[in-house]
């Protein structure tokens, strides 16, 4: 890009005119605090008298300044913190007038608090006379900065989905509030704490109408010595005030810094994965022996059994239709569907996040554990986002939730131990979180969520944050991973692929309905409708007319003594449906039916083509071999007739 | 949620909560309260607004504040987009520089301008070097503007820096294939992308203003602008009414200018310190 110099220029002259109007005054002060007689100039001689002098004369201002800086960071620790927390878990009425709490230090002018809490509290003379009156002032102008610094770094770090991971672990709210909170909380806090400190020690306009005689703040004990000593001492005072507020400020920008540098390190994904693919592939013996160190008793795992279960959020919304489902102990349950189907709150309906609305029941086994809370139904939860504690490494948050259950530390270490082997990441123990690759950072969520050998195990779309590749590997690990421990799990997911992959069964969902259950093969080749039919695979539709035993379509018949299974009773005409892979490119004359070709995509393997019948919808179809094809080419067409099938329409068309 | 989570939830607030009812909510209702308790009682808010130096002063004080904010939102927003933009030998000085007086108090902002245009100032030294004639601005309106200005520009531009490096580049460069001159692209990309940020720090500045008591103190004490008038009122003529009275109207004023832009600029407000 050609830099225009003219405007570089004179933004440039701007922005130091501007420093030198911040800077001057600055240096000019911290010159006349050191000059012997700033009229007559330097050459008067440098001392540093009048610094000696402001010591003596104010220095139980300092003292007192920092003091009450000190006692105002202890209370507004003690009641912002828990403060923003608050007002990031629950919406209510109450938070939105604490919301406006917190525009009050920049919307009512101290000078007006001042006067509030004089005209409330000044009869009583001991409040009055001591500086615990400024405190109160000042824990009142800064409570709101602190909230609101630890609200943003919360509301920034997801601090919801850390805890769901730390109650699925089985961690109490305290639990969830001093391990996951407060350390993850820690910048915020940490820039609130200094700003809060920096700001009570440099208080003015409360402090003016609050102090006595006897209680001078340091900004009190500046404007007294601008007042009435002469300019070297207010200077030399001012000199004082910088060597206090330096240190705090570069300690701010010092905070405000990494945390925009502390992402995660992308480049090692391939390298890493690689050798773990590689691994893998060879691999399929070697994970057996996890299954011997988990315990017998898993291996059967528990049922879990949902009758009567919907969802209606607060707003109204209806997330899930009244649903029963049964998942027998030892299964792998795909609930599967497009976005908003209610895939995700099924799942945390079972985990426990979400409660289901009046009338629903959830069992274990035989256990009703409607009401318990998801830290103590044992369950096992791997998150989208994975949740991973970023204040632990790798080997601390595997082991977070056998520390919860109070196992002891030999138990943990073994376990880990254990986790790390059969995820095969045993040289990422002592990683940081965010040094992981998103391959690694799924194993670990994994290694945690089975490390409390839970009774159920519950995945969220584990793999939808992956790229492709990885998502093939990690897919073949997570089979392999669930049948050699045998445990129950349910897994959500909108990719079909994966749930074809992994399931036992599939629960395919739709607008907060189970549209079908059944085996991934039931689910493809014989589904219960046109939206399983089209959410799994693509289907091509054949419309055809009954004639005289004949289905007559365009381009061709086929006797319907061909097809096995059609039951056409005594319509005239049906509509046929069949996958792009049952019908392929036959050798001229050998096919069922003519069509023309659209268009061809060649895939690699195969020919993807888009015939058109003539006036039928077009239908898509597959070549194999080597052949290429022209547009406007007619090509013979051959059905798998055992494949073909009829839907019962559903509902909504 | 399940009842013993909401229960400690409820625990957790209960600190701030007290804090806020006891030392904010209380002492305001006493402060509204106290404003009518005068020998003129409600009365008190019409001689308010119908006693000519007290709106003179309002009118000051607002005249003064809006300078300000339209003064240090043109010259942050120029430093700041400058200081995102551009990389180049010393420009990390420039940026510490430009937000090392964040943290002085109004006060010691005083005292900056006293020493920048005071009698002793460089500006009088400079001045009386060129033309022979000493120019002394400190003790006057024109010194609250600049000390204004000076506590206001630090604030700004920390907040433009933010917003200007959120801006996508892609959307200048796409602009920039489109054919679009420099000027173009501040007036058509630039400007409205950093329009949440300007309204919510501009409001801040404003508010802050208004309020601003030190450097007014430290100035001079009979500046006619509101906290002045309001310090008077309480100290010197102990008239507890006017003063309760004056502090709520300059509450009521600067709360209704955020609460205007908080609805205009959106959630960004809260973000910015």
């Amino acid at each position: 890009m050609k830099k225009n110099t003219h405007l570089f220029y004179s933004q440039l002259a701007i922005t130091i005119i501007t420093c030198a109007f911040l800077v001057i005054p600055v240096i000019q002060s911290i010159i006349a605090g050191i000059t012997t007689n700033y009229i007559v100039g330097i050459k008067s001689g440098l001392t540093f008298r009048w610094i000696v002098e402001v010591w003596q004369l104010y220095s139980d201002t300092i003292f007192r300044s920092i003091s009450i800086g000190i006692a105002c960071l202890a209370v507004t620790l003690i009641a912002g913190v828990p403060a923003a927390y608050f007002m990031v878990k629950k919406k209510s009425r109450l938070t939105r007038l604490m919301e406006e709490f917190l525009v009050i230090p920049l919307a009512i002018p101290g000078l007006a608090i001042a006067l509030a809490i004089l005209i409330s509290y000044g009869q009583n003379t001991a409040f009055r006379m001591s500086w615990s009156i400024i405190l109160v002032g000042h824990v009142i102008f800064t409570l709101p900065f602190m909230i609101r610094s630890v609200i943003a770094i919360m509301s920034s770090i997801k601090i919801n989905e850390l805890e769901e991971g730390a109650a699925s672990l089985g961690a109490g709210f305290w639990n969830c509030f001093f391990d996951v909170v407060i350390p993850n909380a820690m910048p915020g806090i940490l820039a609130g704490s200094l700003m809060v400190f920096t700001l009570s020690v440099g208080e003015f306009n409360l402090t003016w109408m609050l102090h006595t005689p006897l209680t001078k703040t340091l900004p009190v004990g500046l404007a007294d010595s601008y007042a009435s000593m002469r300019l070297e001492i207010g200077s030399a005072y001012t000199i004082v005030f910088f060597f206090m507020i330096i240190p705090l400020l570069m300690a701010m920008q010092w905070i405000a810094k990494p945390r925009a540098a502390a992402e995660p390190i992308p480049e090692k994904e391939q390298g890493i994965m690689k050798i773990n693919r590689h691994q893998s592939t060879g691999d399929v013996q070697e994970l057996k022996p996890g299954e011997n160190t988990m315990n017998k008793k898993e291996k059967t795992g528990t049922a879990i059994r949902l009758t009567n279960c919907a969802k209606t959020f607060t707003n109204g919304t209806r997330a899930l239709e009244s649903t029963d489902l049964m998942v027998e102990a030892g299964q792998t349950i795909v609930i599967l569907g497009p976005s908003g189907c209610g895939k995700t709150t099924t799942l945390r309906i079972i985990a426990g996040l979400e409660e289901t609305d009046k009338g629903g029941q959830v069992f274990f086994g035989d256990e009703d554990v409607t009401d318990i809370p998801i830290e103590k139904r044992n369950v096992g939860m791997v998150f989208q986002n994975y949740a991973l504690f970023p204040n632990m490494d790798v080997a601390k948050n595997i082991a977070y939730g056998l520390k919860i259950r109070g196992d002891s530390k030999e138990k943990m270490d073994r376990r880990v131990d254990e986790m790390l082997a059969m995820m095969q990441i045993e040289e990422l123990r002592h990683r940081n979180i965010n040094q992981l690759s998103g391959g690694q950072r799924q194993r670990v969520a994994l290694a945690r969520a089975i490390a409390v050998r839970p009774r159920v195990l519950l995945l969220d779309e584990p793999l939808t944050a992956l790229d492709a590749q990885l998502r093939d590997s990690l897919r073949i690990e997570i089979d392999l991973l669930l049948k050699s421990i045998g445990i129950t799990a349910v897994y959500v997911t909108h990719d079909q692929a994966e749930a074809m992959a992994l399931g036992d069964k599939i629960v395919v969902m739709e607008k907060g309905r189970i549209a079908m259950i059944g085996t991934p093969r039931d689910v493809y080749f014989k589904p219960a409708n046109r939206f399983v039919a089209e959410f799994i695979g693509t289907i091509n539709t054949l419309k055809a007319k009954v004639e005289n035993g004949n289905l007559n379509f365009q381009g061709g018949t086929i006797p319907i003594a061909d097809i096995p299974d059609l039951n056409i009773k005594n319509q005239s005409s049906v509509e046929l449906y069949f996958r792009p892979e049952h019908a392929v490119v036959a050798k001229t004359g050998q096919g069922h039916f003519k069509a023309r070709v659209i268009s061809s995509f060649f895939m690699g393997d195969r020919t993807r083509l888009i015939v058109n019948g003539e006036t039928a919808e077009p239908l898509k179809i597959e070549a194999l071999g080597r052949q290429s094809f022209e547009k406007g080419q007619t090509v013979d067409i051959c059905l798998d007739l055992d494949s073909l099938f009829t839907l019962i329409p559903t509902k909504t068309e | 949620m399940h009842q013993r989570n909401r229960f400690y939830l409820a625990m957790i607030i209960a600190p701030a909560l007290i804090i806020f009812l006891a030392f904010f909510i209380l002492p305001m209702a006493r402060l509204i309260l106290e404003s009518t308790r005068g020998e003129q009682g409600f009365g008190i808010y019409l001689t308010m607004l119908t006693t000519g130096r007290y709106i003179q002063t309002l009118f000051y004080t607002v005249a003064l504040s809006l300078g300000v904010t339209l003064a240090t939102l043109i010259i942050s927003g120029v430093c700041g987009v400058f200081l995102q933009r551009n990389n180049f030998f010393g420009k990390n000085i420039l940026i510490a520089m430009l937000t090392f007086p964040l943290a002085f108090p109004g006060v010691v902002v005083g005292f900056m301008i006293i020493l920048l245009a005071g009698r002793q100032g460089l500006m009088g030294s400079v001045t009386k070097a060129i033309t022979g004639d000493k120019l002394v601005l400190a003790y006057s309106m024109t010194g609250l503007f600049l000390g204004y200005l000076y506590f206001s520009i630090p604030r700004v531009i920390t907040t433009i820096m933010a917003a200007a490096e959120k801006i996508d580049v892609s959307l200048e460069e796409a602009a920039l294939s489109l054919g679009a001159s420099t000027w173009g692209i501040a007036r058509d990309i630039l400007i409205p992308a950093l329009t949440p940020g300007l309204i919510s720090s501009g409001a801040i500045c404003f508010a802050t203003s208004m309020g601003a008591f030190g450097t007014a103190f430290t100035l001079a004490t009979d500046i006619d602008v509101l906290p002045i008038v309001i310090y008077t009122e309480f100290t010197l003529s102990a008239n507890i009414a006017m003063a309760s009275a004056l502090s709520i109207l300059l509450g009521l004023i600067t709360w209704g200018v955020l609460t205007l832009a908080r609805s205009a600029a959106g959630e960004s407000l809260a973000a910015s310190g």
